[in-house]
């Protein structure tokens, strides 16, 4: 059995009068890439928040690395959330900056490296996403797949334990998603160590990248298996949501 | 009916409530994000260059202009009753104790207080916030603390000049244009003008560069809903702050005056 990385136990959210969270129970293993999916508005990016400490949960647990994240001082949380590197939806690269100080701004900020050890770093890390002919470009000249590399190697450069992807491939197109998802696959095996989570809901590619999938479907995680075991499941939500059905127990919001 | 509009009345106290809770709230951290390092002193300039010499324009048309239209007035209601040599003490007391500090408020609130809403407002809906947050920095310390500080600084510094350009287009204005004797018009000025007249008025600039900095950064920072949220964020955050900085200058004026500043 694979050493359990991320615990999460019990945990409720709610936002106002709506419930999105409703008792998740998730063990994600180190060393691998776990995929969640879900449809659009199940909480997928809130759960995302918790793992990061960023939202304190109503009720239930949230352990990193065995530590539970709300029985920490708020400086403990964020020397955790140090080991976190987040690759968000649309990058969220900051404009203000070129891509080498973008990815540049973690090691500035936590490192307490000297100038050049911090160039060498960057410009490795942006040569490992092909980035290197993107250096000094500012975030509005990129293309949407390269800005997306750019959000990996800002992720990536202090070499974090956890890697959370947000939708990585939503808005490309079918053959920038497969680059990404190589990428993504390729990051994993070179940092064995590397305890990935991703949320999707891209089958295809969930398929191409996942170790593990795990379901969540009105609140909860209704079924987490590895990759095989997760397709060939007749759980009637599972297999509606796999091969995009209309028909089946979800209901489509028509109102 | 009724049961309908108590209700609306009843929420929309609730929402201006819990807006100046939140407000207190976010204030009082990001002042308080500021006291610990790491002391972000290039974010720190480039606020100041941004708040403060980026304004310098404005200021100083709008410094002239005042000084010039406010000793002409002065002239006009002076010499009805033959007091023209009184404009020079009249018009730079009003200068720095009033028209310098709320005038050069409200142009940089037009200015800067909508730029750090669009600003905070575009990183939040673009999870720029969430992106600072994700590599453990808290945001209120890295973009709300520098911005506020540089606006207490910059502020009464604009302030300074805006009452220094006034009083010197007054002076011109009446000297020149009015035919006021030079003489008298230093001289009154000088009887009447204090340092504490000056003093004060540059405490409520500070105070002002306070109210427009936190007002446009929390609008900004709080916004939500894409292009079209940023925007409404903005208009809220000038139109809120330009009313904040009215309403407290009445107060602070009604406090300080017993302080014998101001």
């Amino acid at each position: 059995m694979m050493e359990i990385a991320i615990r999460v136990q019990g945990l409720k959210k709610s936002f106002g009068s709506q419930q999105v969270l409703r008792g998740v129970d998730l063990e994600i293993p180190r060393g691998a890439i776990t995929v969640v999916i879900g449809r659009s508005g199940t909480g997928k990016s809130v759960l995302l928040k918790h793992l990061l400490g960023l939202v304190p949960p109503d009720e239930g647990t949230i352990e990193v690395g065995g530590q539970d994240l709300w029985k920490l001082r708020e400086s403990g949380r964020r020397d955790l959330r140090a080991r976190f590197g987040m690759v968000f939806q649309n990058a969220a690269l900051f404009d203000s900056m070129d891509v080498f100080e973008n990815v540049a701004f973690p090691l500035r900020e936590h490192s307490g490296w000297e100038e050049e050890q911090i160039g060498t770093r960057v410009r490795e890390v942006l040569a490992s996403v092909g980035l290197s002919s993107a250096v000094h470009k500012l975030p509005s000249e990129l293309s949407g797949g390269m800005r997306k590399r750019a959000g990996l190697a800002r992720a990536l450069v202090r070499n974090p334990d956890y890697l959370l992807y947000d939708e990585p491939t939503t808005g490309l197109d079918p053959i920038m998603t497969a680059q990404i998802d190589a990428l993504i696959r390729a990051t994993q095996d070179q940092h064995p160590g590397l305890t990935s989570v991703v949320i999707s809901h891209d089958m295809q590619a969930t398929f191409r990248i996942a170790d593990r999938i795990a379901m969540l479907h009105e609140g909860r995680v209704i079924l987490h298996e590895d990759r095989e075991t997760f397709r060939q499941s007749d759980h009637p939500v599972v297999r509606q949501f796999v091969e995009g059905r209309l028909d089946g127990p979800i209901r489509p919001d028509l109102s | 009916m009724i049961v309908q509009s108590v209700e609306a009345v009843g929420r929309a106290v609730r929402e201006v409530v819990l807006g100046a809770g939140r407000y207190a709230l976010f204030l009082v951290r990001s002042l308080f994000s500021g006291l610990f390092p790491p002391y972000r002193f290039r974010i720190l300039t480039k606020q100041m260059y941004f708040v403060g010499v980026q304004s310098l324009s404005i200021v100083m048309i709008t410094g002239a202009f005042t000084g010039a239209v406010f000793a002409y007035q002065s002239n006009y209601a002076f010499s009805k009753f033959g007091a023209e040599t009184m404009i020079g003490a009249t018009v730079t007391l009003a200068l720095v104790r009033e028209l310098g500090p709320v005038l050069s408020g409200l142009m940089v609130n037009g200015r800067v207080g909508s730029a750090m809403a669009a600003e905070l407002g575009t990183m939040r809906v673009t999870e720029q916030i969430d992106a600072l947050e994700s590599m453990a920095i808290n945001p209120l310390q890295y973009l709300v603390a520098p911005r506020i500080l540089a606006s207490i600084v910059m502020v009464p510094a604009l302030t300074a000049l805006f009452d220094t350009i006034g009083a010197f287009t007054s002076y011109w204005v009446s000297t020149r244009v009015l035919q006021v004797s030079t003489g008298a018009y230093v001289a009154r000025t000088q009887w009447y003008v204090d340092v504490d007249d000056l003093v004060g008025g540059l405490f409520k600039s500070a105070v002002f560069g306070l109210i427009l900095s936190s007002v446009g950064c929390y609008y900004g920072y709080y916004a939500r809903g894409g292009a079209e949220g940023v925007g409404s964020a903005t208009t809220k955050a000038v139109v809120a702050a330009g009313v904040a900085i009215l309403i407290v200058d009445y107060f602070l004026t009604l406090f300080i005056a017993p302080l014998g500043v101001g």
